[in-house]
């Protein structure tokens, strides 16, 4: 677990989401995974099973949180009984890092359970830099930032997706969880170009990949995590370690959820693909 | 209010409508129209709800059969999710069911609704020690009288005329759909979790009360004055004998302490 100079928090390799079906599975064959992304809210809870694993697999492997309902970009007021779980869970688990979405969850204590995008606007803007500042000195250390899916945009859009999730990591200090099969899907609903959103992050600030399906709905594409990484997916993550060299990366499946071996495989490849650029770099 | 808090209620308010409505400010293209965009979270929302509380509710949804989808997307229509974790939103449901029309026409389904959260609540409720009954056998006999037992704090008892449990065991081993029976007189389920494992077992109305009454934290000599009250002398002592014995097989107890009650 080694820290670069451009990546401040130690590159972690190739890991897995923990999913419920793989439990058993990963403590006894736990293969080429090297470490393990959980998503917060499943352990925030008082007790029981949920963190009986979890406390199985901490012994085991580097972890890192990633939560869903931080809902940074909301106008809501932040949560501050789901900043003290959440901040409570870390003590408890000792994560590599705390990520998050660069998104709204909900408002008017609605919580619609969904990555809603945000105008990339200066006022947007302004109001998601004030709040993760907020977040992070709660929980005593910078977060990451994941891009999200978007199947909408603003006509009052000030930024690019990319220029605002940069500015975003620059004013509030915190880092980057770069999800490639995002940045498709969204490059995609809206005709935008991969490759300038890769060139437009700053690469000091990308601490993780994210890799996961995605499937057609309509003209569309919907992130479902319910299918393999395709290969536009893969080619993208090329460019991205081309781009951003030796960085963290996982795979996250949340739906039609295949045998261990089958991620395994694919976290093989995601190796392979990356390795002769990365002795490039070398 | 900011222009991006104004947004944001129109967005709330166009996800939770029956039909997207047309929203100003966002753009379409040739791939879809701004409604056909909007659509996809409206759509996404009523699907990752009912996605998520399908497999807390199982017996439910044997006892429910093909309306089960009918009632969770009626349930998800009424009322807006609240909690961050998405899995809570299945809190209400009992509640809409035992108040909502026409699902009130069908208490079973209530009842049912209420067993399965029960379980699902017990399932990540708080770790508990469970008694060890060694150390109970060590009070002194003339102590008992100001032993106060403490049951496990998630445990519930939930009251109800219909066997909603044959349900939810079926619905766990994967056996074919029991056969509802309402009672007359009401029944009482004990939900409780021994260590990791969420267990649920009928108790008799003496059971229910003494146990109600050590959840009030009355002494033992008060839990067996209430179940004095339901048996004749003789029996009554074997009786509460039994109980006990129960719930510390059963790790239903979480602690006691001795504390003579004052006058």
């Amino acid at each position: 677990m080694n820290a670069t100079a451009d990546h401040p928090l130690p590159c972690l390799g190739y890991g897995l989401g923990l999913r419920v079906d793989h439990y058993e599975a990963l403590l006894d064959h736990p293969g080429n995974v090297e470490w393990l992304e959980i998503v917060s809210e499943n352990y925030m809870v008082p007790g029981g099973r949920p963190l009986a694993w979890l406390e199985r697999f901490r012994q085991r492997f580097p972890l890192v949180m990633h939560g869903v309902s931080l809902s940074i970009g909301s106008t809501d007021p932040l949560d501050d009984g789901y900043l003290a779980r959440l901040s409570a869970l870390a003590h408890r688990v000792e994560p590599a890092w705390i990520s998050d979405h660069l998104c709204w969850t909900g408002v008017q204590g609605v919580n619609l359970h969904d990555l809603m995008p945000l105008p990339y606007t200066e006022e947007a803007l302004a109001h998601v830099v004030e709040r993760v500042s907020r977040v992070q000195d709660v929980l005593g250390r910078r977060i990451l930032l994941e891009n999200v899916s978007s199947y909408i945009s603003f006509a009052d859009a000030q930024l690019t997706e990319w220029q605002f999730l940069a500015a975003v990591a620059e004013r509030a200090d915190c880092l980057i969880l770069l999800d490639i099969n995002n940045i498709h899907v969204s490059a995609h609903n809206h005709g935008l170009s991969p490759l300038a959103y890769l060139d437009g992050i700053p690469a000091a600030r990308v601490q993780q990949f994210h890799l996961a399906g995605h499937e057609r709905g309509g003209q569309l594409l919907i992130d479902t995590h319910d299918a393999p990484i395709v290969d536009d997916v893969w080619q993208l993550y090329l460019q991205a370690v081309r781009r951003f060299g030796r960085v963290s990366t996982m795979i996250e499946r949340d739906d039609h959820i295949p045998p261990l071996a089958e991620l395994m495989a694919e976290l093989d490849y995601a190796r392979e693909l990356a390795l002769p650029l990365l002795q490039d770099v070398a | 209010m900011s222009g991006l808090q104004a947004l944001q209620q129109r967005m709330l308010q166009a996800v939770l409508a029956d039909k997207a409505p047309r929203l100003r400010g966002l753009r379409g293209d040739e791939r879809a129209d701004a409604s056909s965009r909007m659509d996809v979270y409206r759509q996404g929302y009523r699907i990752r709800l009912r996605d998520a509380l399908a497999p807390e509710f199982p017996g439910l949804h044997l006892l429910a059969g093909r309306d089960f989808g009918r009632l969770l997307k009626s349930y998800v229509a009424a009322h807006p999710s609240g909690h961050y974790n998405i899995r809570w939103h299945g809190a209400g449901l009992p509640a809409f069911l035992e108040y909502g029309l026409p699902w009130r026409e069908r208490p079973a389904l209530a009842e049912m609704a209420r067993l399965d959260w029960a379980i699902s609540t017990a399932f990540d409720a708080v770790d508990e020690v469970a008694v060890d009954p060694a150390e109970l056998a060590s009070v002194p006999a003339e102590a008992w009288a100001d032993l106060h037992l403490r049951p496990q704090a998630h445990l519930q008892v939930l009251s109800g005329f219909c066997n909603v449990e044959a349900f939810r065991r079926a619905a766990d081993r994967e056996l074919a759909r029991p056969r509802l029976r309402r009672y007359r007189r009401s029944r009482h389920l004990l939900v409780w979790r021994q260590a990791l494992a969420v267990r649920y077992r009928l108790i008799e109305d003496d059971e229910r009360m003494v146990l109600s009454a050590a959840m009030r934290d009355e002494s033992f000599a008060l839990l067996c004055d209430r179940l004095a009250e339901h048996h004749d002398p003789s029996a009554a002592m074997p009786r509460m004998a039994g109980i006990l014995r129960g719930w510390l097989d059963d790790g239903v107890l979480a602690g006691w302490r001795l504390q003579q009650d004052s006058m």
